[in-house]
């Protein structure tokens, strides 16, 4: 039985008045990939700081890899990496610099900075200052100082965020790379098509309290509506839609008479996408 | 405290300052330009008066005014160039002494006598010298004086071992470096929290007490390799070493909590610089103080550096020892405990 990498328990924080985290809990289990989906303000980046001893929680606790994070900060932090939303890597120093300074505070002997630059790809650049890197070498150098000290726990805050499609791939690569090897990834994202290939299970987060958390597939299955989206030719020669849905006693019945009856262009499957669920279940886009 | 850790910080510090081009240029300039000024200056006191006087008839008493210890007297050739002689600030005052003025103190009446000064000496200069011509002329009409003068010097008699302005200065330079490393210090503090690299190092082993102690030992290291290195470059570090040294350190730990609190003070680097250079400037006031003795008063000892340029003038330039400065050192303590606790507290606030 698979151990639970991440435990947390009503956690709960405020700012001032304003509720931001409101009595959080879930588990993530060791080698899972946890896409955490919610809009701006929802509580994704309180709940991470929470998770990560950056933040000590109003209420309720959290355990990362069995360890209480509040009395245990230290312990928990040198077994995680942390990619955050927001670049702070060290400009004036090159990459292989940034790199070789984090594997000395993690105490990683035999480090290979290079190793890790090309395998996000950025071989050749390691020894350039990140000042002069472009916003999706900056992005990449963030995983790779994530990777450092090869963590159990990855977490990752929007790490494709408004990079080119090249730069996205390499890194949703690395993430199922590391849970491949058995790291637990929790993945804060907005991006539902990324969270959908890469999640193992999926939270929604809205106005501080976790909404859902499952399966993408459970998810739509659940939430979702089967149907079949069908074009058909019109008389006057325009295209004209039709829709069937799944999964209901007069299904096979109504896919025979649009055969029969209809000259069809084209048809094909209609899933639910995890936006669609998430503005049904909270009623909001996650756009904000 | 992991000091592993604190090693692996203050080397990434150091790496940071130094590749700031203006505070590694203040750094590397600050010490040599410092010394060039110092070795510049002259490394004696001029202790002598010189002062001019025309006179057609050589009075009989101008032996007797010769005589005055410290005191030269040019005799000029005409009153032009007796002027031109003050004007030049070749003479600090001029005495024209008439064939008429001569006879009528010889006769005991009242004779008038010119005097040049240049435009800017003091008040208490003219003072002087009135009053020697007034005594000589007592005396060339033949009265004896009815007051006899005992000088008596009261502490260390500096006549002919005055300290040269240069060595006056040294506390100032001394200061200015250390004072200067609040600003690099409190420079790289902030650019750590604007660019949020602090938060990067905070989910890593790094807690906030090996954070400050990590910037503690760069800036104190900073400032105070600077200042012990000028001071022993100029000879500063001759008399009293240990209490200079000690001295130094705790002005560069005043300095490091200084860099805290304007860190913590400041929003980003333009308003860290707005605040640091006032403070900078407060905390060398003391400092000009020994440079110019009694512009300043009492007031000054509220300032922290004060404690910090009076130790080293008072040991540096008298070589005085720990009887009488150890009240500054324990002085300079208490407020590095007060300074530097209250920016820590500030900056953690501010992390948080």
């Amino acid at each position: 039985m698979t151990a639970d990498a991440i435990v947390a328990k009503n956690l709960t924080y405020s700012y001032g008045q304003l509720l931001a985290v409101d009595h959080v809990s879930f588990t993530v289990p060791e080698g899972e990939i946890l896409g955490f989906l919610g809009p701006n303000g929802a509580g994704k980046s309180t709940t991470v700081k929470m998770l990560t001893g950056q933040l000590r929680p109003r209420e309720g606790r959290a355990t990362l890899l069995g360890m209480d994070v509040g009395h245990n900060t230290e312990r928990v932090q040198a077994r995680i990496g942390v990619c955050f939303e927001t670049t702070n890597l060290y400009e004036r120093m090159s990459a292989e610099e940034n790199l070789n300074l984090f594997a000395r505070l993690f105490a990683v002997a035999d480090f290979d900075a290079g190793a890790l630059l090309k395998r996000v790809g950025l071989d050749g650049r390691g020894r350039d200052r990140v000042e002069g890197y472009s916003k999706g070498m900056k992005q990449r150098l963030m995983v790779a100082r994530a990777l450092v000290n090869r963590p159990d726990i990855l977490f990752l805050d929007e790490p494709t965020e408004g990079l080119d499609p090249t730069s996205s791939e390499t890194i949703c690569n690395i993430i199922l790379e590391e849970r491949n090897r058995g790291a637990t990834v929790f993945l804060t994202t907005h991006d539902m098509m990324e969270a959908d290939q890469l999640s193992d299970r999926v939270a929604f987060i809205n106005k501080g309290q976790v909404v859902a958390l499952d399966t993408p597939h459970n998810l739509k299955q659940q939430y979702g509506k089967r149907a079949l989206k069908a074009e058909v030719a019109k008389p006057d020669g325009g295209l004209e839609t039709r829709e069937i849905i799944l999964d209901r006693p007069e299904t096979v019945a109504a896919v025979r008479e649009l055969f029969s009856n209809e000259q069809v262009v084209t048809i094909h499957s209609e899933e639910a996408s995890l936006e669609d669920i998430f503005i049904r279940i909270t009623g909001r886009g996650l756009g904000g | 405290m992991n000091w592993r850790i604190v090693r692996v910080l203050v080397a990434k510090d150091l790496t940071l300052f130094f590749r700031n081009r203006y505070f590694a240029l203040i750094t590397g300039l600050a010490v040599f330009a410092y010394a060039g000024i110092y070795f510049a200056m002259p490394a004696s006191v001029d202790e002598k008066l010189a002062i001019g006087l025309y006179a057609p008839q050589l009075p009989p008493v101008l032996e007797e005014l010769q005589q005055e210890e410290g005191l030269t007297i040019e005799q000029a050739e005409s009153e032009e160039a007796l002027k031109d002689a003050v004007i030049e600030g070749r003479l600090e005052a001029g005495i024209i002494l008439s064939a008429e003025a001569i006879q009528k103190l010889l006769g005991g009446q009242k004779a008038r006598i010119e005097l040049y000064f240049p435009s800017d000496a003091p008040d208490e200069f003219k003072e002087a010298i009135i009053t020697l011509v007034r005594e000589l002329a007592y005396l060339q009409s033949g009265q004896v004086l009815t007051v006899e003068v005992s000088e008596q010097v009261l502490g260390r008699d500096m006549l002919g071992n005055q300290i040269p302005p240069r060595d006056r200065m040294l506390p100032l330079f001394a200061v200015f470096i250390i004072m200067a490393e609040t600003l690099g210090l409190a420079s790289l503090i902030s650019e750590e929290v604007e660019g949020r690299t602090v938060t990067a190092l905070m989910v890593t082993p790094v807690n906030v007490r090996g954070f400050f102690a990590a910037k503690g030992v760069s800036g104190v290291g900073l400032a105070f390799l600077q200042a012990a290195l000028l001071m022993a470059v100029t000879g500063g570090l001759n008399q009293q070493p240990v209490i200079l040294l000690l001295a130094l350190l705790l002005g560069a730990c005043l300095a490091t909590g200084v860099g805290f609190l304007m860190a913590a003070l400041g929003k980003d680097l333009m308003s860290v610089m707005a605040w640091g250079i006032p403070v900078m400037l407060i905390l060398s006031v003391p400092a000009f103080g020994v440079l110019l003795p009694g512009t300043v008063s009492d007031w000054i000892k509220v300032i922290p550096s004060y404690y910090l340029s009076d130790t080293v003038h008072l040991s540096a330039n008298f070589g005085l020892g720990w009887d009488d400065v150890w009240q500054n050192l324990l002085i300079l303590l208490g407020f590095n405990a007060v300074i530097i606790s209250l920016g820590i507290a500030a900056l953690r606030r501010k992390l948080q």
